[in-house]
């Protein structure tokens, strides 16, 4: 596989967790995966957003004991060192949805330097997602 | 006890996927074609993810050993 795009809504801390790993599974490999983050989720692409990353509803009260498991899996627990290990593969490009982005409070100046930049869903569907061998949703 | 001589070890023990292959991939990375990687496993998960990432990648999957919980690959970088 040599692209990936994946797409992700939610922002709670567990369900961001699998499409992370995914893109660090595959950008380990030299897959260049390009991640669009939509709805509540793009507010990971600011300091604040990532770091009030938490688990909600029923699980909420599990949110020890998943971040423990996290730290014992190897990856780090904080959503921000995450995002900064993908960019370390120099295979992985973030991007903010520039509707969620309007919506959730993400601009050019609260979004993190390892994004690529705040992008219409247009461009990233027909450019990124269209053209990758494999694309995802989460 | 492997029949070859690795160049390198990989301890992943206690570790899950993805840091396994991610480890794995930064480690081979570095070492020279032919040379051999010993990747020490407890997810067993590794068990298919390494075997399939040698046929895609053209590694040789030398051996792959189980004892107890922990998996013992020893991969041969392709040339």
């Amino acid at each position: 596989m040599d692209s990936m795009a994946i797409i992700i809504r939610d922002d709670s801390y567990d369900k961001i967790l699998t499409p992370l790993a995914f893109a660090y599974l595959q950008a380990a490999e030299g897959t260049v995966v390009d991640i669009l983050f939509v709805n509540w989720a793009v507010r990971a692409l600011t300091e604040d957003g990532a770091a009030a990353m938490h688990i909600h509803g029923e699980h909420a009260k599990d949110e020890a004991m998943v971040r423990e498991g996290v730290a014992k899996a190897g990856l780090p627990t904080e959503i921000m060192d995450i995002l900064k290990a993908l960019k370390s593969t120099e295979c992985v490009n973030f991007y903010a949805c520039s509707l969620a982005a309007s919506i959730f409070g993400v601009n050019e100046d609260n979004l993190i330097n390892e994004a690529e930049g705040i992008i219409g869903a247009s461009w990233f569907l027909n450019e990124k997602a269209s053209k990758a061998d494999h694309c995802q949703y989460f | 006890m492997s029949n070859w001589q690795p160049d390198q070890t990989l301890d992943t023990s206690g570790k899950c996927c993805p840091m396994p292959m991610v480890e794995m991939n930064q480690a081979i990375r570095k070492m020279d074609p032919g040379s051999i990687l010993e990747v020490i496993a407890t997810d067993p998960g590794t068990r298919d993810d390494i075997s399939s990432w040698c046929q895609r990648k053209g590694h040789e999957l030398l051996e792959l050993s189980e004892e107890g919980k922990t998996l013992r690959f020893t991969v041969r970088k392709a040339s």
